[in-house]
């Protein structure tokens, strides 16, 4: 039962502006990628094709192969076969690629402004304060990372990654470990910056809310290939209020527990937890 | 109004009498000490009175025969430190990092570090007599394997996290070591640098004990010829301020370079 969506206002205003800010955003295209991990194959012929300063977010089941996607992409995990084109072949420049995970790594021995310069010079000390204001935390610069709440060190990460203003910014589940306010706030501080820098996004959440609240379109992967590939026509900023929202979030839902089979299935668990899937 | 001041003087009471805490102990050994000297319950032949000690010590320092043998054992045990400290770091940042440094070197050196450096003394006399290679040989033998195994296991146990987050900014080659492999392995080389530097002490005691015509060791193996046992027990004390010193030096080294660390932060 295919769920359709007319509902374009959101995106047809934004089409005046969006046309040269999509310069900074490269295009990704996935072929044919297959990854096995310790002997178990993870993703298999996985195709997709993602747009010049495309938000698309990723979910899935635990252990579906989201993060090893993500983790190829930014060449942390070495395909068996396929290839991964970030950009144009024509080759002006590696475009700058760069990934947040779940956890901040701040390194714990660099005071904040620090860690948001990690790789670069001096040149740079400008542009990170100004990030860092950005992200409200301009008068953490000289603390030690130990002391900052989650939320912040979640926020400095998303700094370091953002100084470098990288033309696409892959998010590994980066606010699973936070709480439901700080959560909400982080959601709306990465849509703000992609709506003004107009990267290329890609999320992998467990959270279908989170996705659809975040993304252009949401991809469903399951058994090593695309799942479900729905594009999200909601106008910004989503509220989940929203029918359309509901009717999509049930949609997505409803898939991702079909693929549990009735042993394991666990009717109590399903109820409570939510939007977490 | 007449409480606040009384309540504040009594934390202050309370802040001095947790300071005053670590050192009643000693003072009051010492005091039980002093008594059983002076009222002859412990004789003099066996153990000096601390007043004894101190005149002992006075003199000693006087004459300014203490301060050479004070500089002369220092000298040994730090340039033993140095050496072997310094070996042992850069084979354990060798093998941590190396897995070809590994395969190749680290049986060999698990093997040799069961091997007491103290019962190698008859050898490392027979090899260097009473020279000053002897104890410099039996020092750096001591600090090398703790300094060695802390910095091995330190670097093994760098969060992988870290490295890969490092290396996804595009660090690579010495970048990757300074800013993220190092700091990362320093709390536990700390931890090895603390036990050699009180290792240290031990060794040195005890090669100079058995061959050495100088030094804090020699010194109190001289008196014991001649029955002086306050000068011995002036000797001994030594040790014990000298071992307290490395280990001071061993903390101000820590509470300086893991200054980041959350167990080194002040309490917010």
């Amino acid at each position: 039962m295919p769920v359709t969506f007319s509902s374009r206002d959101g995106m047809a205003s934004q089409e005046s502006t969006t046309e040269e800010l999509h310069a900074r955003g490269v295009a990704v295209t996935i072929k044919d990628l297959s990854i096995a991990l310790g002997g178990r194959t993870v993703l298999q012929n996985f195709n997709v094709q993602i747009s010049r300063g495309e938000f698309v977010a990723i979910v899935g089941r635990s252990g579906c192969g989201k993060s090893t996607l993500l983790r190829s992409i930014v060449g942390l995990e070495k395909p068996q076969t396929g290839t991964i084109a970030i950009g144009s072949t024509a080759g002006a420049g590696k475009p700058d690629v760069r990934i947040m995970f779940q956890d901040s790594r701040l390194l714990p021995w660099k005071r904040i402004l620090p860690n948001v310069m990690l790789g670069l010079d001096r040149s740079f000390l400008a542009r990170a304060r100004q990030v860092l204001a950005q992200m409200d935390l301009a008068d953490r610069a000289h603390d030690w990372p130990a002391i900052l709440s989650g939320g912040q060190r979640q926020r400095v990460a998303l700094a370091r990654a953002l100084v470098h203003d990288p033309s696409l910014l892959l998010l590994d589940e980066p606010l699973g470990s936070l709480d439901a306010l700080t959560r909400i706030e982080m959601q709306q501080l990465i849509e703000e910056i992609w709506r003004s820098r107009r990267f290329t996004a890609v999320l992998v959440t467990h959270d279908v809310a989170e996705a659809i609240t975040l993304a252009d379109r949401v991809i469903l992967i399951e058994n090593g290939g695309v799942g479900l590939d729905e594009t999200v026509y909601l106008p910004r900023p989503r509220t989940r209020g929203n029918s359309h929202f509901a009717a999509l979030e049930e949609h997505i839902l409803g898939r991702l527990l079909q693929r549990r089979s009735p042993a394991e299935a666990n009717p109590d668990l399903a109820a409570t937890s939510g939007f977490d899937v | 109004m007449t409480a606040s001041p009384a309540i504040s003087s009594r934390f202050q009471l309370r802040a001095f009498a947790l300071r005053a805490l670590p050192w009643m102990p000693p003072i009051l050994l010492l005091l039980f000490w002093q008594w059983a000297s002076s009222t002859g319950v412990l004789p003099g032949r066996f153990l000096p009175s601390p007043r004894a000690v101190l005149t002992s010590f006075i003199e000693l320092s006087a004459s300014g025969e203490l301060w050479t043998h004070v500089r002369v054992s220092t000298v040994r045990a730090f340039s033993g430190f140095a050496l072997g400290g310094g070996l042992g770091l850069i084979l354990g940042l060798l093998t941590g990092s190396f897995r070809w440094a590994e395969t190749l070197l680290d049986t060999t050196l698990q093997m040799i570090r069961n091997i007491p450096p103290l019962a190698l003394i008859p050898l490392v006399i027979l090899w260097f007599g009473i020279d000053e290679s002897a104890k410099l040989f039996l020092v750096s033998l001591g600090v090398f394997f703790p300094v060695y195994i802390n910095t091995y296991h330190g670097i093994q146990s760098v969060d992988r996290g870290l490295v890969e987050m490092g290396k996804s900014y595009g660090l690579s080659g010495w970048r990757l070591y300074r800013e993220i492999i190092l700091p990362g392995a320093l709390p536990s080389i700390l931890v090895g640098v603390r036990f050699a530097l009180g290792f240290m002490w031990v060794i040195l005691i005890v090669a100079e004990t058995i061959s050495a015509r100088s030094g804090i060791g020699y010194m109190t193996m001289n008196a014991r010829e001649f029955m002086q046992t306050d000068v011995m027990v002036v000797g001994i004390l030594l040790y014990a301020l000298l071992g307290k010193f490395a280990d001071l030096l061993a903390k101000g080294l820590e509470r300086y370079w893991l200054r980041w660390h959350p167990a080194y932060q002040p309490a917010r």
